[in-house]
C-alpha cells in the first residue's frame, strides 16, 4: 500500500472525552496520517452513522477507533453493531480504554475487536496509536 | 393362765378346817376346768419333784401356729447360740430355699458378713429392753442381697435364753420409695423447666404443666383444654391437639414446629412446638407430651439482625462499588492531565520561561504518583474478590516457588537468602496467596537493615487453620506503630527512603480476614519483624 491512499483516510471516533479526541488527532498527525475524522460521542450517535453508512448515505471508514465507556450506548455496543453490517462489517477496530482488565480486553477481542489500546499517562505512550493504526490500516489493506 | 376363784355356791358354815380346805381346793380345779374348757387357759404348770412342768393343752397353740406360718414377714426362733430351730416358709422363701433346710442352719449364715456384728448388737438390745429391730442385708440362695428390717424379742421360756426374729422383706418398701422419688424428680423436673410443657390426656385436657406454662398462657392451665388455653396457628390453619394426636397416630414426629399464638395485646408470639405421644406398654395411647418454646424475642433479634446484615452488605456494596468508580474514573482526567502536561512541555518547549519545565514535571511526577494510589485503591477493593471458577486449594510450597523468581535479583543483589520449611495445602484461592506472599517476602526484603536479607517462611497447624510465618531480619517495626501497619496507606517511612503507597498489608488484611483468619506483626525496631497470618487448611475430601 503506498503512503498516499493512508492520506485521504476516513476514520470514525466514538470518544465522548474532547481531551481523548485531541490526543487522537495529535498522534495521527504525528504519524504523518491524513485523515478526515468523524465523532460520535456517544454510542447511539455511532450506530446512527453506521446505519448510514448500511443504508449508503455516508461513506464506509476506513477504521473505528472505539472508547469501551461512551455515554447511552456502550463501546461494546457499538461494536457488535459494526460487525453485523453489511457494508463494513470487516472494518479495523481499535477499542480504547483508560483501565485495562484482563476480563475488558478479553470481552473487546471476543466481540472482534481488532487491537485493545489502553490509553496511557505517558504522551510518548499515547503517540504510539498513530503507529498501530498504521500497522492496522496496512494489514487490513494487504488483505483486501 | 387363769387362777381359779371360790364358788359361791358353797355355804361358808363353820366346818371342819381339813373339809374347808378340800372344798376349796375342789372349787379350784372346778374353775380350772370351765376355763380350759371356755379356751381361756393354753397349758398347765405343775409342780414336781424335778421342778415345774408346762402342760400344753392339745390344739391351743393352733390359732397361733396358723397366724406365723401365714403371715407375711418371715419369722424364726433361735436357740442361744443363734442356731435356727424354727423358721416359717416366709423367710425360707425369702432366703430361697424350703424351711427344712434352714431348720438346724445358724442364722448368721444368711446374713451379710458386715452385718453380723449389727445383729449381735440387736441380739444384746434385746436382751437388755425386751425388744430390739433394725434395718440390715441377708443373702438369699442365688445371691442377691435383701434389704430387711429384723424384729427381736427374747423368748426366756423354761429358763432358755432362746429368740424370736421377725424378719419383714423390704425391697417392695424400697421399691415403692424410689418410685416415688422418681415421681417426685419429675414433678420438680417439670415444675421448674424453663420451656412451656404441658401433658394432655387423650381428650386434649393438660393433666401436668411446668410453671413456664402457666407463664406463657397467662392463666391457670390446669385440667384446662389445651386447645382453649393455647389457640396455636401454624401457616395460617389452626395447629391443635386432633393434628397433634393424628400425627401422634401417624407415627410422624413433631419437632420445632413453628407456630404463632394471637395475644391480647396483638402482637402474636412465636413459638417452636414439639410433641411426643405418650403410650402404654400395649401401644395405646394415654396422652401428649408438649413442648413450647417462646422465640418472640429470638426472632425479632434475628429478623434484626438479617436486616442490619443486609443493610450492611448493601452499603459494603455501594463503597465497593464507590470505590471501584472512583478509582476508575478518577483515572481518567489525571491521565489527560498528565499527558497534556507533557505535551504543553513538548509543544511550547522554546516559549517557556527558565524553570517552568521543571515544574510541569513536577506536575507530571504528582498525577502519575495520584495514578499509581488509583490503581492501589482499585487493586484493594478487588483484592478478595473470588477468581470466577477457580478452586479454593493451593499448594502454598507451589505458590513460593513461584513467587521467588519474581525476587531473584533482589536477593542476588543484597546476599538475601529465603528458607522455606515445608507449607501445607490450604483452602484458598491461589491468586490470594500469591498476593500474599508477594506482598510479605517483598516487604521483607524492602525493608531490609544493613545485613544481607535472611528470610524464613514456615507454617504451623492449630486445630483446623494454619498458622503461617514470613520472618526476616529487617529493621523491624517500632511496637508503637505496629497497630497501624494494616491499615490503608498506612506508611511509616517518608522522604521517599522506602517507595510504596502504604497498600500492600492492606490487601494482605483483607485477604486473610476474607478466609476468616487474622494477621499480625511481632517485631522490635531493629531485630526484624514477624508477619503472622493464619488461613484454613484443605480438608481431604473423600473420593
Amino acid at each position: 500500500m503506498k503512503r498516499d491512499s493512508l492520506e485521504r483516510l476516513s476514520l470514525l471516533v466514538v470518544e465522548d472525552s474532547p481531551a481523548d479526541v485531541f490526543l487522537v488527532k495529535e498522534a495521527m498527525k504525528e504519524e504523518g496520517l491524513g485523515c478526515q475524522m468523524e465523532v460520535a460521542d456517544d454510542g447511539e450517535k455511532a450506530i446512527r452513522i453506521l446505519d448510514d453508512v448500511d443504508a449508503g448515505s455516508q461513506e464506509v471508514p476506513n477504521l473505528l477507533l472505539v472508547d469501551l465507556n461512551v455515554p447511552r450506548q456502550s463501546g461494546t455496543q457499538v461494536l457488535e453493531r459494526l460487525r453485523r453490517s453489511p457494508r463494513c462489517g470487516n472494518t479495523p477496530v481499535v477499542m480504547m480504554s483508560t483501565s485495562d482488565t484482563a476480563v475488558e480486553r478479553k470481552r473487546a477481542f471476543d466481540l472482534g475487536a481488532t487491537e485493545y489500546f489502553c490509553k496511557p499517562s505517558s504522551l510518548a505512550e499515547f503517540m504510539q496509536l498513530g503507529k498501530l493504526v498504521r500497522r492496522l490500516l496496512e494489514q487490513h489493506n494487504a488483505a483486501a | 393362765m387363769t387362777q381359779p376363784s371360790s364358788n359361791p355356791r358353797i355355804s361358808r358354815t363353820k366346818q371342819d378346817p381339813r373339809l374347808e380346805d378340800l372344798r376349796s381346793r375342789l372349787a379350784e380345779a372346778e374353775e380350772t376346768i370351765r376355763a380350759i374348757y371356755s379356751g381361756e387357759v393354753d397349758a398347765v404348770v405343775v409342780n414336781s419333784p424335778s421342778g415345774p412342768q408346762v402342760y400344753a393343752l392339745e390344739g391351743s397353740d393352733h390359732p397361733y401356729r396358723v397366724m406365723v406360718e401365714r403371715m407375711h414377714e418371715g419369722t424364726v426362733t433361735l436357740d442361744h447360740s443363734r442356731v435356727i430351730l424354727y423358721a416359717n416358709p416366709q423367710f425360707a422363701a425369702m432366703m430361697g430355699t424350703v424351711s427344712e433346710s434352714v431348720t438346724g442352719a445358724e442364722f448368721d449364715r444368711f446374713l451379710v458378713s458386715a452385718d453380723a456384728s449389727a445383729f449381735s448388737a440387736l441380739v444384746e438390745a434385746a436382751a437388755a429392753g425386751g425388744h430390739s429391730s433394725g434395718e440390715l442385708y441377708v443373702r438369699s440362695a442365688d445371691g442377691t442381697m435383701v434389704p430387711v428390717r429384723l424384729s427381736v424379742t427374747p423368748l426366756d421360756s423354761a429358763g432358755m435364753q432362746n429368740l424370736c426374729v421377725v424378719v419383714s422383706d423390704l425391697r417392695e418398701h424400697r421399691r415403692n420409695e424410689a418410685i416415688l422419688r422418681e415421681e417426685r424428680l419429675s414433678r420438680l423436673i417439670l415444675e421448674q423447666a424453663a420451656e412451656a410443657i404441658v401433658v394432655i390426656d387423650p381428650q386434649g385436657t393438660i393433666v401436668r404443666r411446668s410453671e413456664s406454662a402457666t407463664s406463657l398462657a397467662r392463666r391457670p392451665v390446669l385440667m384446662m383444654s389445651f386447645d382453649q388455653v393455647f389457640p396455636l396457628i401454624a401457616s395460617g390453619s389452626p395447629f391443635d391437639t386432633a393434628r397433634i394426636f393424628s400425627a401422634a397416630h401417624a407415627g410422624e414426629k413433631i419437632s420445632g414446629v413453628e407456630v404463632s399464638m394471637p395475644q391480647p395485646d396483638g402482637n402474636p408470639s412465636a413459638l417452636l412446638v414439639s410433641a411426643s405421644p405418650l403410650s402404654s406398654d400395649g401401644n395405646e395411647l394415654l396422652g401428649c407430651v408438649i413442648t413450647l418454646t417462646e422465640i418472640t424475642g429470638r426472632k425479632r433479634a434475628e429478623e434484626a439482625l438479617a436486616s442490619q446484615a443486609a443493610e450492611l452488605a448493601q452499603s459494603n456494596s455501594d463503597l465497593q462499588q464507590f470505590a471501584y468508580s472512583a478509582s476508575h474514573d478518577l483515572r481518567e482526567p489525571l491521565r489527560q492531565l498528565a499527558v497534556f502536561s507533557e505535551l504543553l512541555q513538548a509543544k511550547y518547549q522554546d516559549q517557556l520561561a527558565d524553570g517552568a519545565s521543571l515544574l510541569i514535571q513536577h506536575a507530571v511526577d504528582s498525577a502519575h504518583r495520584m495514578e499509581g494510589l488509583l490503581k492501589d485503591l482499585l487493586a484493594y477493593t478487588q483484592a478478595a474478590d473470588a477468581p470466577q471458577g477457580a478452586a479454593a486449594s493451593t499448594d502454598s510450597n507451589d505458590v513460593v516457588r513461584k513467587t521467588l523468581p519474581i525476587f531473584e535479583a533482589r536477593i542476588a543483589e543484597s546476599g538475601g537468602r529465603v528458607d522455606c520449611e515445608p507449607l501445607p495445602v490450604l483452602a484458598v484461592h491461589e491468586v490470594h496467596l500469591t498476593q500474599l506472599f508477594q506482598n510479605l517476602i517483598g516487604n521483607a526484603l524492602k525493608y531490609r537493615s544493613q545485613d544481607p536479607p535472611r528470610i524464613r517462611i514456615s507454617a504451623e497447624q492449630i486445630g483446623g487453620m494454619w498458622r503461617l510465618c514470613v520472618s526476616d531480619n529487617g529493621i523491624g517495626i517500632d511496637p508503637a506503630y505496629q497497630g497501624q501497619v494494616f491499615g490503608l496507606f498506612q506508611r511509616l517511612h517518608g522522604g521517599g527512603k522506602y517507595s510504596g503507597s502504604g497498600i500492600g498489608l492492606a490487601i494482605c488484611q483483607k485477604i486473610v480476614q476474607r478466609y476468616g483468619g487474622r494477621i499480625w506483626v511481632e517485631s522490635e525496631l531493629d531485630r526484624g519483624s514477624r508477619f503472622l497470618f493464619t488461613l484454613p487448611e484443605k480438608k481431604n475430601e473423600t473420593r
